[in-house]
């Protein structure tokens, strides 16, 4: 038998009351109040991951179970929704109170010390060990229970990475980038966002700057991260230098969460960075003042096509040179442009990939940025679940990214700072996949593969939240109960998502979808598809989905010509579609000695009736020959008749 | 069909035709004379008949023929003279009989056409019949299309 759906195991674990809302519990998502069934704790929530948003499977495995100071998640899975539908979950504790930005309020030195950075480095420090990322330390996702108790980390799994981060707790190469193709990212990332959260909570308010993601973002690029959000206010001097230290702009200059245990020495830390070389005038680009060589890199990754008229027109290079003094990068910039006037423009994506590598050049810390979009390459599958069926222009700048292995390139570019190799490797495999022609492969299959608990997006079965092969074969049978029956029942979410999800196991069945013209060929293959779906995941009845599945079959069944065996066929397909079980019904379409006696029965039929219709028309046009023949005939008989007449009266006369 | 210039061989052999006619004239007069009569339809059905092979002609005179054996032997009993000829030419019976037998051998060469045409069209409607019925049939079994109209 084969095992129960993920979903099942999960329902039976956890208890969902979906009367009971905890507004404000888990950073913007929806929360509902929920108790472990087995374990008896009554005091966790189900976190409602959004749709097209796949949680992250990486952090929910490897942080499984309650630790301190932290909402870690103690299972996932398929629970009931509002408006009888259903609804995938995180399940973590409850937060011990209000978040931070409900009683908002300035914190002193010793408060922020003892109750929000040492906690906090404490849960950073076990997450770095166990090798994930929180990527959601934000004011309204951080939790007290009461003043003067430690700060709780409240739940980042139900989302990817960083993806409801405001621009103001985010480095700026992660706050530009795609908000759910930021990816994983580093312990880094997350010490960033504490020093952010510090310099709030110092402050006592949001910096009015941050009211706009975008705004924060060019006040970060134009002057640094911590003169973005501290601005001129006064701050204790111990908070401002560990801040300056965390929200340092490479990641290798700022403290680990250990080094932060210890906040004297944290603050003590100085990392020697050489300070960026800034022009005396700027240069305006796209309606941006450029300083330097990282706000002109951000100009150019925001503004492409006008960043690449100025490096064309050699606008950029002058001012590197004479306006920043930089004549190193504009000789190197001059190298790339001729090496681009040598590949020409016409190859695809030349004049995107020409603006990456400037970008690449200028700011080695800067993400991939590909015509107006950036993304960090480890949230490319995220990206694509956000982007799939809502946002065409990011969708055709992921699949050029995608087609062109782009990011193989600029990992090629900038080696010390990741593994490229691996890349390399990745970006390959990426393009294998999306080039794999028909409803099995493309950016879909692509988006399914790289998240495996993004749910099946098909319009069928969207409202099930089907995130394992095993969950389909039951939503199907559910949506055949409603469905109009001539909707074909594999579409190509359907197709994409059982490609990636069956590992292997259905790839020949996924493959017959691919490059068959032929009507019937794709509805057996659909058909095999379904049977080894129902044959290797649900070894039960499914009978609404077999009268659907034959309700497509009438082509199969016309396709054969002998009609005596074309009606017990039918009567059979009925007899079987009752039982509830396909791979009979494959078996139908699939014998092949009597498909082949049909078809010489067919052949030698044919052959006949031509014959047939041959003599028929010799015979309609003979009638002029059988008169000829006729009146040759009985010309002859009456010859005859006077031969033998005379032949008598000879005898008679000689013998009588 | 007729033909529009005539064969050699068959002009040879209506020369030897006239050759052998003129003979028995002088040769034998009487007999001749009285041949003559009563073969008359069938000499006359040689000019009507425009056909290469004189298919009318032919039975006319083939069923004349077997009615003039008995006048020609009770003609040469009587000596075959002239009058005995005249005699028997001028006997309505033997007349009679002989162009009886000429105007019976033209209707079997008319009707026996006739016939066999019925015959062959009913033997081509019986098979015609016969393949609709299979054709019919394997456009059932096998899903093809009807014959046309």
């Amino acid at each position: 038998m084969a095992s129960p759906p993920e979903s099942r195991v999960f329902a039976e674990q956890f208890a969902i009351e979906l009367a009971s809302p905890l507004h404000g519990a888990a950073g913007g998502l929806t929360a509902y109040a929920a108790a472990d069934r087995q374990g008896g704790a009554p005091d966790l929530m189900a976190v409602a991951v959004p749709q097209r948003a796949p949680p992250r499977l990486r952090a929910l495995q490897l942080l499984d179970g309650r630790q301190p100071g932290l909402l870690a998640p103690l299972g996932h899975g398929v629970g009931p929704a509002p408006q009888d539908e259903a609804g995938y979950y995180v399940v973590t504790p409850r937060p011990p109170g209000a978040a931070l930005a409900d009683r908002l309020r300035p914190w002193s030195e010793a408060a922020l010390i003892e109750h929000v950075l040492r906690p906090v480095a404490h849960v950073l420090e076990r997450m770095e060990a166990a090798g994930v990322t929180h990527r959601g330390i934000r004011l309204d996702n951080v939790f007290q229970a009461r003043d003067g108790h430690p700060v709780v980390l409240g739940q980042a799994w139900a989302t990817p990475p960083a993806m409801l981060q405001p621009a103001l707790y985010e480095p700026p190469y992660s706050a530009m980038c795609l908000p759910a193709g930021r990816g994983e990212g580093t312990i880094a990332d997350d010490v960033y966002a504490l020093g952010a959260l510090l310099l709030v909570l110092s402050l006592g308010e949001v910096p009015a700057v941050a009211q706009d993601d975008a705004a924060m973002l060019r006040r970060k690029i134009e002057v640094g991260s911590f003169h973005a959000i501290a601005g001129e206010s006064r701050l204790p001097a111990a908070i401002a230098d560990l801040a300056r230290g965390m929200l340092a702009e490479d990641p290798d200059h700022r403290p680990t969460p250990a080094l932060l245990l210890d906040p004297s020495a944290a603050r003590g830390r100085r990392v020697a960075a050489r300070p960026p070389r800034r022009a005396q005038r700027p240069f305006q680009l796209a309606g941006m003042a450029v300083w330097d060589t990282r706000t002109l890199a951000f100009a150019m990754a925001m503004q492409p096509e006008q960043g690449l008229q100025a490096m064309v027109s050699g606008t950029v290079t002058q001012w590197l040179r004479r306006g920043l003094g930089d004549a190193g990068m504009g000789s190197r910039l001059d190298e790339m442009m001729r090496h681009r006037a040598g590949e020409g423009s016409a190859e695809r994506g030349a004049d995107a990939f020409a603006v990456m590598r400037m970008i690449v050049l200028l700011d080695p810390l800067a993400p991939l940025c590909w015509r107006g979009i950036a993304l960090w390459p480890d949230g490319l599958g995220s990206a694509l679940a956000a982007a799939i069926g809502t946002d065409t222009n990011v969708m055709t700048r992921l699949d050029e990214i995608v087609a062109t292995e782009a990011i193989a390139s600029w990992a090629t570019l900038r080696p010390d700072r990741c593994d490229h190799a691996l890349l390399r490797m990745e970006a390959r495999q990426h393009r294998a996949l999306a080039q794999i022609r028909g409803p099995a492969g493309g950016l879909m299959r692509l988006a399914y593969t790289l998240c495996p608990l993004l749910p099946c997006g098909s319009p069928l079965v969207a409202a099930r939240r089907v995130v394992g092969a095993a969950d389909l074969p039951p939503a199907l049978e559910a949506a055949a109960k409603v469905v109009d029956q001539d909707t074909k029942p594999v579409d190509a979410h359907i197709a994409a998502f059982l490609a990636a999800r069956s590992e292997r196991r259905l790839e020949t069945e996924t493959n017959g979808l691919v490059g068959n013209a032929d009507e019937n060929g794709v509805a057996l293959a659909r058909l095999r598809l379904l049977a080894q779906l129902q044959l290797r995941y649900y070894q039960r009845p499914l009978p609404a989905l077999c009268g659907w599945v034959a309700a497509h079959c009438q082509p199969l069944v016309d396709s054969w010509q002998n009609r005596p065996r074309r009606a017990a066929l039918e009567h059979r397909l009925k007899e079987v579609t009752a039982a509830g079980f396909l791979p009979p019904i494959v078996g139908l379409f699939e014998d092949a000695a009597a498909r082949a006696e049909d078809a010489i029965g067919a052949q030698q039929a044919a052959a006949a009736v031509a014959r047939i219709d041959a003599e028929l028309a010799q015979i309609e046009a003979g009638g002029e020959e059988r008169a000829v023949t006729a009146r040759r005939i009985g010309q002859e008989i009456a010859a005859g008749a006077g031969l033998l007449a005379l032949a008598s009266m000879l005898a008679m006369a000689a013998f009588g | 069909m007729a033909r529009s210039k005539a064969d050699p061989k068959r002009h040879s052999l209506v020369w030897l035709q006239g050759l052998a006619c003129g003979a028995l004239a002088a040769l034998v007069p009487s007999l001749a004379v009285m041949i003559g009569i009563l073969l008359g339809p069938g000499l006359v059905m040689l000019v009507l008949d425009q056909e290469p092979t004189k298919p009318v002609a032919r039975a006319v005179l083939l069923c004349g023929v077997a009615t003039v054996v008995d006048p020609i032997r009770a003609l040469w009993s009587a000596g075959h003279g002239l009058d005995a000829s005249l005699a028997l030419a001028g006997d309505l019976r033997v007349v009679g009989t002989a162009w009886s037998a000429a105007a019976a051998g033209w209707l079997l060469a008319e009707l026996a056409p006739v016939v066999v045409r019925a015959v062959l069209e009913a033997g081509g409607l019986a098979r015609a019949a016969q393949l609709r019925a299979a054709r019919a049939r394997l456009a059932e079994e096998w899903g093809l299309p009807d014959a046309e109209e």
